[in-house]
């Protein structure tokens, strides 16, 4: 597949932005979001090779955010797409605007005595109807959807298919042109290109396995939770004024749950609201009382904070 | 670019299911990003090429095994960047090169051979001057480890045989032909040696001649510092010829661990899947419960479509008219009805008497695996008593609850009589025309009264009745097998015996329901 480079729009107009994935660690902590080196090698290499990303992981781990954060980062509009079982290509790609084609026939109607007036014969008659201009499946008439609005932005844009494990398997198979070639076909129009080849993300929560079609087009990228470090280093720049004491008991009891058998483990994002709320209540140290008040900030299931609780003291005191 | 190709096809080897597509990307990626630092190439390797999360941990090892080895030749690929391909040269051609010498050496008289004794000081054979030069010899044991194919390693006790063709192709003939002929010449000389001061303390005692004592003895220092010598390059050629044949083993053993295990692995499984399910080893269990899952996760998606399709009813003609209206009545819109998809029910009833445990275990795996496409299953085993372990199986880790189960109940012997009745008063109430009854068993059953009228209620309440035989069809009907008496309640009777039967049986399970 030769991509011609005129069509790279947004990566040309930021080269310097992408020159190697340590810019893009830095450049994107700048921005709040604190990634690891692979994370950035995967965005490094879906700009320079032109590939969708896949992106998996445990909800709440920043998939979506690293789609906002490219799309911030390189000035191109962010076109999202939240996918859903029964979602098609009418709510994805494209939609005829019926309202219009309604009244465009109206109009075809009363102009039709002028366009055949003085034609003899059905032959003539239908060869003048050939003659007039057909916009009935035109663009005029054409519903841009998400899909077709990515692959029709000038300025090239960022596409997230947000949980794609969620839509039915038939749409995976209809995104598989797009994301190999970034065209799609419309049966009345034919094969529309993109303008400026989009960046695309997909997210799955893995609620199912997705097609292997799917996954060959795709770099496949993972995001597990992150490592003490890296969350000791988000907390900071996404809470501040929090005590640095504080923040490193908080990430250390995340890590202990996180080893739990626990029916949802608390992510990244659950972290930050925890951490924002101790922060709101003056908590200046985790103590079993205040912990065992914020737990359900933690801890989205009654079994887990029944897990939990009888255990809150134990896991403190490990802490110190 | 080599060693990208070389892993990916290490990797296709563990079973990942890597694409030409794929690779290109790989090699892509790796064109842009470079091989210099492993953490980026780990991570970008990894993204282009490894897509299922199951395969992470393979690639994490088969990673850090390859690219140790990558790292090392890599490096003396750099230390002697000119000398290298010579090197390599000069080891393939060693064996033609030195068979000469071989022959030389054996045409050559005695009183020639101590002359080339001089020059082999430096050691004759390519091999032993390379070796005595201390040169890195790993890039030519990679080289001849590639023209010996060694990447087709599959068993272990294929190693001793390619590491001594990789010998050979180093040119080890050369090498030990060469120890072997210092040995020889050095024995000789001791022989002559000894001859000498026999000679010379006869002829001191006879004739006390001076001169020529003066002359034997000059002769006999010289030879002595010669076989020193000798001696010291025998030594030398012997030691670094082991721990060469070392550095070739370790080689070996890594390629093995990278390109073997999991090619043993996939020879057992192959095996595993037309293996007899009643004789398996209890060794065996662990892969074949990954693989009964995995064929099992086949199936699923194989089938997970089918159901969403099924979900759309008949037309809605009053909704779709009202959704129109505004389009002037012309319909673009359709609304359809949503068929209540009534969950179609399955009770599997599982034999687990000692004859035919062992596929009842893999039966219940099957169907348990299966559950993201099976609609609901009730599972009853029993040897004399029907017992529902439905619940069970919600409590607990499947496996853990199998292990229970067999332990329970299994290895009873089976009175089908009992156990029919036992169904009779738990189940058959809730049989209906959605249900398909399972029934796994061989039907033996010691010479007792089969109650083959509780069967035909349930047949009849039922809307399909399959029965899973885990013997051959010939010998059902012998013995006190009693198939007969329930066959014409079933919709159908099959042999099943291995985890294709399994695999086929619930394929065709999955497209009628």
């Amino acid at each position: 597949m030769f991509i011609p480079e005129c069509q790279i729009v947004v990566i040309i107009k930021h080269q310097e932005k992408i020159a190697s994935p340590e810019i893009i660690q830095s450049r994107y902590e700048d921005l709040g979001y604190i990634c690891s080196h692979s994370v950035a090698t995967a965005i490094y290499l879906a700009c320079h090779l032109q590939k969708p990303i896949l992106i998996e992981g445990p909800p709440g781990v920043g998939k979506t955010e690293l789609a906002k954060v490219t799309a911030t980062y390189l000035n191109a509009p962010l076109i999202r797409m939240q996918c859903y079982e029964g979602l098609d290509e009418s709510k994805a790609l494209y939609e005829w605007k019926y309202g219009k084609q309604l009244l465009y026939t109206q109009v075809l109607k009363e102009q039709l005595g002028d366009v055949l007036r003085g034609a003899r014969g059905l032959d003539e008659s239908i060869a003048r109807l050939h003659d007039f201009g057909d916009i009935f499946y035109s663009q005029d008439f054409l519903e841009p959807r998400p899909l077709l609005q990515a692959l029709q932005s000038q300025e090239g844009a960022v596409l997230l298919i947000d949980e794609i494990d969620k839509a039915d398997q038939e749409f995976e198979a209809f995104l598989l042109e797009l994301l190999s070639d970034y065209q799609v076909s419309i049966p009345e129009l034919g094969t529309i290109k993109a303008v400026s080849t989009p960046i695309v993300m997909l997210t799955s929560n893995n609620t199912r396995e997705l097609g292997d079609a799917l996954k060959r087009r795709c770099l496949h990228l993972y995001i597990p939770f992150p490592d003490a470090a890296l969350e000791n280093r988000i907390l900071a720049t996404q809470v501040e004024g929090l005590d640095t004491q504080l923040r490193e008991q908080i990430v250390a009891l995340i890590g202990k749950l996180r080893d739990m058998p626990l029916k949802k483990s608390p992510a990244v994002s659950e972290t930050i609201d925890w951490a924002r709320a101790l922060l709101l209540l003056n908590v200046e140290e985790l103590d079993p009382h205040w912990v065992k008040e914020t737990l359900n900030l933690l801890l989205k299931f009654q079994d887990d904070i029944e897990l939990v609780e009888p255990e809150i003291k134990a896991l403190l005191k490990d802490l110190r | 670019m080599r060693f990208v190709v070389d892993f990916i096809g290490a990797l296709r080897e563990a079973g990942l299911p890597v694409s030409p597509a794929e690779s290109l990307d790989a090699l892509k990626a790796i064109k842009l990003l470079g091989l210099e630092h492993r953490e980026t190439c780990k991570s970008v390797l990894a993204l282009t090429l490894v897509k299922r999360q199951v395969d992470q941990t393979v690639y994490d090892e088969l990673f850090d095994l390859y690219f140790a080895t990558i790292r090392k030749a890599e490096k003396t690929k750099e230390a002697d960047n000119d000398e290298s391909p010579e090197n390599a040269l000069k080891a393939q051609s060693g064996q033609t090169d030195t068979s000469d010498n071989k022959d030389n050496t054996q045409s050559q008289g005695p009183s020639e051979a101590d002359k080339s004794d001089a020059q082999q000081v430096n050691s004759s054979s390519t091999l032993g001057q390379a070796l005595s030069q201390n040169k890195d010899m790993s890039l030519a044991i990679t080289e001849a480890a590639a023209a010996e194919n060694l990447s087709s390693i599959v068993l272990f006790t294929q190693k001793n045989y390619f590491a001594y063709k990789i010998m050979q192709r180093l040119g080890d003939a050369a090498l030990s032909a060469e120890i072997r002929t210092i040995g020889n010449s050095l024995e000789r000389k001791s022989s002559l040696e000894r001859k000498n001061s026999l000679e010379r303390e006869g002829s001191l005692e006879r004739e006390g001649s001076l001169e020529r004592e003066g002359s034997l003895e000059r002769e006999n220092n010289l030879e002595r510092k010669n076989s020193l010598e000798q001696k010291r390059t025998q030594r030398k050629l012997i030691k670094s010829r082991a721990s060469l044949l070392n550095q070739v083993k370790d080689y070996v053993e890594q390629q093995y661990l990278i390109y073997a295990q999991h090619k043993g692995l996939k020879y057992r499984e192959e095996y595993l899947q037309q293996a007899k399910l009643s004789q398996l080893d209890r060794l065996d269990f662990k892969l074949m419960q990954s693989l009964v899952q995995r064929a099992a996760r086949k199936l699923a998606s194989q089938h997970s479509r089918r159901r969403l399709t099924r979900k759309r009813g008949q037309l809605d003609v009053r909704k779709t008219i009202a959704a129109n209206a505004a389009f002037d009545g012309a319909l673009f819109h359709t609304r359809w009805k949503a068929t209540r998809v009534e969950r179609p029910k399955i009770i599997a009833i599982c034999d687990v008497s000692g004859s035919v445990s062992a596929v009842a275990r893999f039966l219940l795996l099957f169907l348990y695996s299966l559950q993201d496409v099976m609609p609901k299953v009730r599972s009853f085993v029993f040897a004399s008593d029907m017992v529902e372990v439905t619940a069970l199986f919600k409590q607990e880790d499947i496996e853990l609850a199998l292990e229970e189960i067999m332990q329970r109940w299994g290895g009873l012997s089976t009175n089908y009589a009992t156990a029919l009745e036992g169904l009779q008063s738990q189940a058959l109430a809730s049989i209906d025309n959605k249900t398909t009854v399972i029934m796994l068993g061989d039907a033996r059953n010691n010479q007792g009264d089969g109650r083959a009228d509780i069967w035909e209620k349930v047949f009849r309440n039922s809307k399909r009745v399959l029965w899973l035989n885990p013997e051959h069809r010939n010998s059902w009907d012998t013995g006190d097998s009693i198939m007969s008496e329930y066959a014409p309640w079933c919709g159908s009777v099959e042999p099943c015996r291995n985890l294709k039967d399994i695999e086929r049986f619930f394929s065709r399970l999955l497209k009628h329901s």
